[in-house]
């Protein structure tokens, strides 16, 4: 009895300092040139598993044993910057965007600069510059971008509404008020009662986050984030178009014609009242249109046609239209310093992500596995019907596999044949209405560009502005007030952040 | 029966057999002589040094530039830095003035309630009532702050929740409750008074069960009413189960609850909402300045310490037991 109440407590101590001593680790083994250990997030309720198809046959094409470490997408950010500050490091990282925290560890050396190294490789060297230098570190590439498709704004509206007061799609954003007012004066659902609103706006107020403002601010000509005034870059709120836009805005609010808890509600729910007839406009990324379209399928799969319409970016009262564009990437693949040391294991990572980025990989990472869960049909990767659970499982899986996808020399895979006749228009039509937008589309100059005083205070310095712009909606604060907090962000640290971002833009011409 | 007492306890309690009692010697007899005791407190020590006391050497980013990458031995040093910046920070003095406010709120309306309700509890004779009315005003301390937080939401919406048509319907004007600054502090109150005052009567019934019945029925003999009795032996009675959960309320209080907060928080309440937990959840996490947070929650704590230490000197100057 005693012995083993006195071994227990031995136990017990003996666990609690291995605790201890844990964290302190050992030197990394030399790196084995056939394996590759990655990080990466995962959307999806569960992370592929490690013996998956598409695993098996990542490495069956990649000649490499990779060992990917999934870990859910809303705590990435924390788990990186702990996977960096431990001995366990993967030789690629995937960094969802410049946080300050990614930009601080980089310029500690964290990351392995891949600015003329990338060119060596046929399928990593960029046919898109721009955004290679978007998603630099003032010019310092520290990754292999993610490319996504910059011009993804859209207005979505209630076709059937739309048709049943016989008006026209919107295609200035004066349309865009009058189509709002008919949608909440003129009682489209037609059920004898004032219970409509126009567009619907969720709780999203950062600044520069294509958030529904940011958009409209766009085509009023206020820029991006960023615009160029006598030679000047300035942030695109001291602009007088800012101001114009939100008036337009606000005019909206004080109408009721946009929903009266803007401000508190919740963006996981912005599908619900436009599928409930409650809003009849939704201005966000094209792809929410496949989204809407499958719920009204979901809800009658033989009537669900012509609820769903959408139109690109809106012509300002300029008259011009300045469409609006993401940076055109979401994070990049990094390399990290610690677990790959040499230049010869440098080289070795960059061919395996060369690899990953050539056509049949691509294909694996996005479309799935050819005859297991796709065929192809003229040129676009097809469903197989009927399912199988293996199918399935694939499907799931490239969801997850799909943010190791580069494409930074555009799209290597099929294109997705929709499930209908319907759907493959409707798809169609997208992708002629956001390519007609990238004509006019007006980029974030300072996008490449990261300011010292940005990177310790940015986000709290932005809250002032992007709080204000809320407020001054809701009525709290009258314009007046909305300039004043434009001017406490230029003396609370907003004047240097603009100093600061002028001069790496005048250096980088 | 008397003496085999004595002679069982004897050979535990004689004196040290050795005539040297140096103090590591008196120490061996003593922990021989405890042995078991200490094998029970071991749990107990090994659980704090690792998971409380361990994880205090992090603290010393506070003082330093910290990066992931370098970790924390690596990282330079850069002394009382981050305090300073925090102190002539423009936002200091709206936290510190948030977060107090909030703080005095809840300790001035939400504490004494539960000693309300704690007596008016104790005042119901029907026993079947009685616990009934007890198991429901717990029940709200079992749900989590998101809840809570999602309740309000539906109660309070704008234009359609059941309270905002209700209230409107009565004054006449629409209050919005969910973003008018001037509601947060009321409806932050009134959400920690719905989900905790019923779960903090708890220990203050367990006092009130202590007090001597005797008194009551001097008390009423002498012709006392109910109110007289609750003033002048219900309450004296447990005065000193008050002041320790004061003193444990205070050293709390500028925990001020990051969930709730967070949860309630929206662009147009923020001037009145930002509290020091919600700030550096917001610089720490979000911005990656780990540092500054570190430094942010550490003068939190020392704000904590000083208040503990300081009601319980005070409450010891006033003759009242402290709690150490």
């Amino acid at each position: 009895m005693t012995r083993r109440k006195l071994s227990l407590a031995a136990a017990v101590v003996t666990a609690a300092a291995l605790t201890l001593t844990a964290c302190s680790g050992g030197e990394a083994p030399a790196a084995d040139s056939s394996k590759i250990s990655v990080m990466a997030p995962f959307l999806e309720a569960q992370p592929p598993s490690a013996d998956g198809a598409v695993q098996k046959k990542l490495e069956e094409l990649t000649g490499k044993d990779v060992n990917i470490t999934w870990t859910p997408n809303a705590s990435y950010e924390d788990k990186m910057n702990i996977t960096l500050a431990s001995s366990e490091i993967p030789q690629v990282m995937v960094v969802q965007s410049k946080s300050p925290g990614f930009v601080k560890n980089a310029e500690a050396g964290a990351f392995w600069d891949l600015t003329d190294k990338l060119d060596e490789y046929p399928n990593l060297k960029t046919t898109f510059p721009d955004v290679e230098k978007n998603a630099s570190v003032n010019g310092k590439v520290y990754g292999v971008f993610r490319a996504r498709n910059p011009i993804r704004a859209a207005v979505m509206f209630r076709q059937d509404w739309l048709d049943k007061l016989g008006l026209k799609a919107p295609e200035t954003t004066e349309d865009l008020y009058n189509v709002a007012r008919a949608f909440t004066e003129q009682d489209p659902d037609g059920n004898g009662q004032n219970d409509t609103w126009g567009i619907t706006i969720p709780k999203w107020g950062a600044l520069g986050s294509n958030s529904p403002y940011d958009i409209i601010e766009e085509w009023y000509g206020a820029g991006n984030r960023w615009t160029e005034k006598d030679g000047k870059l300035i942030p695109s709120f001291e602009t007088e178009e800012f101001l114009e836009a939100n008036r337009f805005v606000k005019k909206m609010v004080d109408e009721k014609l946009i929903n009266p808890d803007f401000a508190t509600f919740d963006g996981t729910k912005w599908n619900e009242p436009f599928f409930n007839g409650k809003g009849g406009i939704i201005v966000d990324v094209d792809s929410r249109v496949s989204v809407l379209i499958n719920l009204f399928k979901q809800a009658n799969p033989n009537d669900f046609q012509n609820k769903v319409g959408f139109v690109g970016n809106l012509k300002g009262p300029d008259g011009v239209l300045h469409s609006h564009p993401t940076d055109g990437y979401s994070g990049f693949l990094a390399v990290p310093k610690t677990s790959v040391r040499t230049e010869a294991e440098l080289k070795n990572v960059l061919e395996f992500l060369n690899t990953m980025n050539g056509k049949d990989v691509a294909t694996l990472l996005n479309n799935g596995i050819e005859g297991v869960n796709f065929t192809v049909e003229d040129g676009k990767a097809a469903t197989i019907k009927p399912e199988t659970p293996e199918g399935k499982a694939v499907t799931t899986d490239i969801k997850s596999y799909a943010q190791l996808g580069t494409n930074v020399t555009g799209n290597n895979f099929y294109p997705v044949k929709q499930a209908s006749d319907y759907e493959q228009e409707v798809f169609d039509k997208r992708v002629e209405v956001m390519a007609e937008d990238l004509k006019s589309a007006v980029y974030n100059p300072a996008a490449a560009f990261v300011s010292p005083t940005y990177v310790a205070k940015g986000a709290q310095l932005d809250n002032i502005v992007a709080d204000a712009r809320i407020k001054y909606l809701a009525g709290q604060i009258d314009e007046q007030g909305l300039k004043d907090a434009i001017k406490l962000w230029k003396t609370s640290g907003g004047d240097k952040v603009q100093e600061e971002i002028n001069k790496l833009w005048q250096d980088s011409k | 029966m008397t003496t085999s007492t004595v002679d069982v306890k004897t050979p535990e309690q004689a004196p040290p057999p050795a005539p040297a009692p140096g103090r590591r010697r008196r120490f061996a007899v003593h922990f021989a002589h405890y042995k078991w005791l200490y094998l029970l407190l071991l749990p107990g020590v090994v659980y704090f040094a690792v998971f409380r006391y361990a994880p205090m050497y992090g603290v010393s980013i506070a003082f330093k530039d910290y990066v992931p990458f370098l970790g924390v031995n690596a990282s330079p040093w850069v002394g009382f830095q981050h305090f300073q910046d925090f102190f002539s920070n423009p936002d200091f003095g709206r936290l510190l003035g948030n977060t107090l406010i909030l703080a005095f709120l809840n300790l001035g309306i939400a504490f004494p309630l539960t000693i309300v309700l704690a007596l008016l509890l104790n005042e119901v004779r029907l026993s079947i009532l009685k616990r009934t009315v007890q198991t429901l005003v717990y029940i709200p301390h079992f749900l989590s702050w998101t809840i809570v937080a999602s309740l309000s939401f539906l109660l309070f919406a704008l234009d359609f929740g059941p309270l905002f048509l209700f209230i409107n319907s009565v004054l006449g004007t629409d209050i919005d409750f969910l973003s008018d600054p001037a509601w947060f502090r009321p409806l932050i109150v009134l959400q920690e008074i719905w989900k905790n005052t019923g779960w903090g009567t708890i220990i203050f019934l367990a006092a009130l069960a202590t007090v001597d019945q005797d008194q009551y029925e001097a008390a009423i003999i002498d012709g006392a009413g109910r109110f007289r009795r609750v003033w002048h032996i219900t309450l004296p009675g447990i005065r000193s189960t008050i002041i320790v959960m004061l003193i444990l309320a205070i050293g709390q209080m500028l925990n001020t609850g990051f969930e709730q907060i967070y949860l309630m928080t929206n662009a147009l309440n923020r001037d009145v909402a930002d509290v020091f937990d919600t700030y550096v959840y917001f610089v720490g996490i979000t911005q990656g300045a780990y540092s500054y947070s570190t430094a942010v929650g550490l003068f939190k704590s020392l704000v904590g310490i000083v208040l503990i230490f300081g009601t319980n000197a005070l409450a010891k100057r006033f003759n009242q037991s402290g709690l150490f």
